[in-house]
């Protein structure tokens, strides 16, 4: 049955990985980026449970920093920097796309495997975790790319920021709330290097940043 | 009201971004001391936290905080001499920075929230992100850009293996605190299967930001390129702070009764790092770096420590209060070698003795003491690590760890002649003044004096910290 309104959109975020592993534009990863950050922000109005003022007023922060304010940043330092484009791929775009469909199943799998009773009622839950998560990793190992890696480690927080909402760890609003300004500072401070780096090689490749070694 | 204690740098840090340099550095020196005698206070009063859901004072906790404290008063004290003899531009940023990291340090030694923890953490990441890009080098700039990058999917794994350990109280208990204390507490009734899972993750991920292998790969680095009293707070509070998350977590699982899991993963990673360091020591031609690989080494042995369990937890928690002290000294120093010779590769040090005679005596009188001889700390530590792991009957691990341990000695030895007694034409660029040298010297007089005499209400907290993990000194 998949017929909840979770589940739908969840299938266009596995449908939006699957596209992160193929795009080779950085413009286009942050389109997906800040569509993920959307849908994922929105889930606590689907759960299902009751919203206090509190609830509402945090769902709609996470809302705004993650589907807004994190992949805006990023945008902004591309532009102010003029990045170059292009994702600098390790592994090849083909492979990647192969890889994307391995993780979604694996993901599908491994989930069912852990038979996790809490929210039996949304199939796609913790696939889609899963599978946001190996692919921030994939990003961050498969592609030379630094704004690319940056991309992969805000869509490894994603995931991660949906399996603590999956698996509804009870804790308190403040405290997640730190957890997002932890993240966004982080974000913006990446930011910062990114812009230094292109400042200082002429270009984002972290080919460029091997120098350092032993 | 335990919250001051960090409330207080982070106010003056976010001061002193604004201040003009004279005052910057006063600022610097001035919070350090009331941040010391904040400590103490806490130390002898141990209070209830304002918000005591999320901070509470443990004994490990107050162990580091003591040490954070102390050594960030000297080194601030350090830093002024520092701070006149290099060039750095954005003073306000570096002090203001400087300041920022030690609230979020001792956020971390005084959270009791195991998303608290992780919070506190993280802005350790990002506090100290632009102490390490002071210099604006390209090589700062690679090295600030790693570090920020590994420790943070570091650290999200943490974050990821703290959800999990959260989710390991099942549904029944969702909405309880998730205090480190109320978890050791109903350890008993935590699902085993998640918080193994949860504790891998968590292992891995502060051990990123601790410098375990193989996840140590931004630390020589990022210390080598920060400048000198930056370096000495990464390396001699830093990491202690990342392992406190792991000892922490530790606590939960051994109260679970799965300290044989915890243990094992623990050790495979201690000597891994160990293994690492006596590699990469041995060829190494940087000194900054080869203190880094140094600090690798004995965050391999902490860790080690910890997972043999008994006297070893006891062991490591020595190691880890001289480690910091002796370190955090060999790097201030490591600062003078490099403002007097310009240079950070060995072959264009030498003559140390006859140069920096004062810089010499503590240089080499730290690296006696890192390097576990007789009568400094970590010596001691180690020997009780070796002795629980061969009561434990680790034979083969154990010989692993001393045979590394020797060849890190050789190694080390090998660079520190080199330093100490080489010929050297190099003109010296500057004077060994006092404010630049006697630092080093109290840290390693307060290493030296903590090995023939510790206070009994310092040994209370320290036997408190480990016997939560099964240790004591039997």
């Amino acid at each position: 049955m998949i017929f909840n309104p979770i589940d739908i959109i969840l299938s266009f975020v596995l449908l939006s990985v699957l596209f992160s592993f193929g795009t080779d534009r950085v413009l286009i990863l942050i389109k997906l980026l800040a569509f993920q950050g959307i849908v994922i922000s929105i889930l606590p109005f689907f759960i299902g449970h009751d919203m206090s003022t509190g609830s509402t007023v945090f769902t709609l922060a996470t809302l705004i920093i993650r589907g807004i304010i994190i992949p805006l940043s990023i945008f902004v330092a591309i532009r102010k920097g003029a990045i170059q484009r292009v994702v600098e791929p390790i592994v090849g775009y083909h492979a990647s796309i192969l890889c994307g469909l391995v993780v979604i199943i694996g993901a599908t799998y491994i989930s069912g495997r852990l038979d996790i009773g809490s929210v039996s009622g949304f199939k796609l839950l913790e696939p889609t975790a899963i599978a946001l998560l190996v692919t921030g990793m994939f990003l961050l190992m498969a592609r030379r790319n630094a704004i690319a890696m940056v991309i992969g480690y805000i869509m490894m927080e994603n995931g991660i920021y949906l399996v603590g909402s999956g698996l509804s760890v009870g804790t308190r609003h403040i405290v997640e709330f730190g957890i997002l300004l932890d993240v966004l500072a982080g974000v913006m401070i990446m930011a910062v290097i990114l812009r230094n780096i292109k400042k200082t090689f002429d270009d984002v490749d972290t080919a460029l940043l091997r120098t350092l070694k032993d | 009201m335990v919250e001051i204690v960090f409330l207080t740098p982070l106010i003056t840090g976010l001061v002193a971004f604004f201040l003009p340099k004279s005052i910057g550095r006063f600022l610097l020196v001035l919070t350090g001391a009331a941040h010391l005698t904040l400590s103490f206070m806490l130390w002898k009063d141990q209070p209830q936290a304002l918000f005591d859901q999320y901070f509470a004072v443990s004994p490990e906790g107050m162990l580091s905080l003591l040490v954070i404290s102390l050594l960030f008063f000297l080194i601030s004290i350090y830093t002024v001499g520092y701070l006149k003899e290099s060039e750095i531009q954005a003073e306000g940023l570096f002090t203001g920075s400087m300041l920022v990291f030690l609230s979020t340090m001792t956020m971390v030694t005084l959270s009791d929230h195991i998303m608290v923890m992780w919070i506190a953490i993280e802005a350790t990441t990002l506090a100290s992100a632009p102490l390490i890009y002071t210099h604006r080098s390209a090589a700062s700039l690679e090295a600030t850009w790693k570090y920020v990058l590994i420790c943070s999917v570091g650290i999200a794994m943490a974050l990821l293996g703290s959800v999990l350990v959260a989710f390991s109280m099942g549904q029944a208990n969702a909405g309880t605190p998730l205090s480190f204390s109320a978890l050791a507490g109903a350890a008993k009734a935590l699902d085993p299967m998640w918080l193994k899972a949860g504790f891998v993750f968590i292992l891995v991920g502060y051990g990123t930001k601790m410098g375990l292998a193989p996840m140590h790969t931004w630390l020589p680095d990022a210390h080598s390129e920060a400048p000198s009293p930056a370096s000495a707070l990464l390396s001699g509070v830093l990491l202690n702070c990342a392992f406190l998350g792991i000892f922490k977590t530790n606590k939960i699982m051994v109260a679970a009764g799965l300290e044989d899991f915890s243990g094992g993963i623990l050790m495979v990673f201690g000597l891994l790092s160990i293994i690492a360091a006596a590699t990469f020591i041995l060829k190494q031609n940087e000194y900054k770096r080869m203190l880094a690989y140094s600090s690798i080494e004995n965050m391999g042995i902490i860790a080690f420590g910890t997972g043999v369990g008994g006297l070893g937890v006891y062991g490591a928690v020595i190691c880890m209060l001289h480690h910091s002290l002796i370190k955090s000294s060999l790097f201030l120093s490591s600062g003078n070698i490099l403002l007097g010779y310009g240079d950070r590769m060995i072959k264009n040090t030498g003559n140390l003795v006859k140069v920096m005679p004062r810089t010499f005596v503590v240089f080499f009188a730290g690296f006696v003491g890192i390097a576990g001889f007789p009568p400094f700390g970590i010596f001691i530590g180690e020997l009780c690590i070796i002795v629980a792991a061969f009561r434990a009957g680790f034979h083969v691990a154990v010989t692993v760890f001393i045979l590394s341990l020797c060849v890190i000695f050789a190694g080390f030895a090998n660079q520190i002649m080199k330093i100490s007694f080489d010929e050297c034409n190099t003109e010296i660029k500057i004077k060994e003044k006092a404010g630049m040298v006697w630092p080093q010297y109290l840290l390693l007089l307060t290493s030296l004096i903590l090995c023939f005499f510790i206070p009994d209400s310092l040994n209370q907290t320290i036997s408190d910290a480990v016997i939560a993990i099964g240790g004591g000194l039997r």
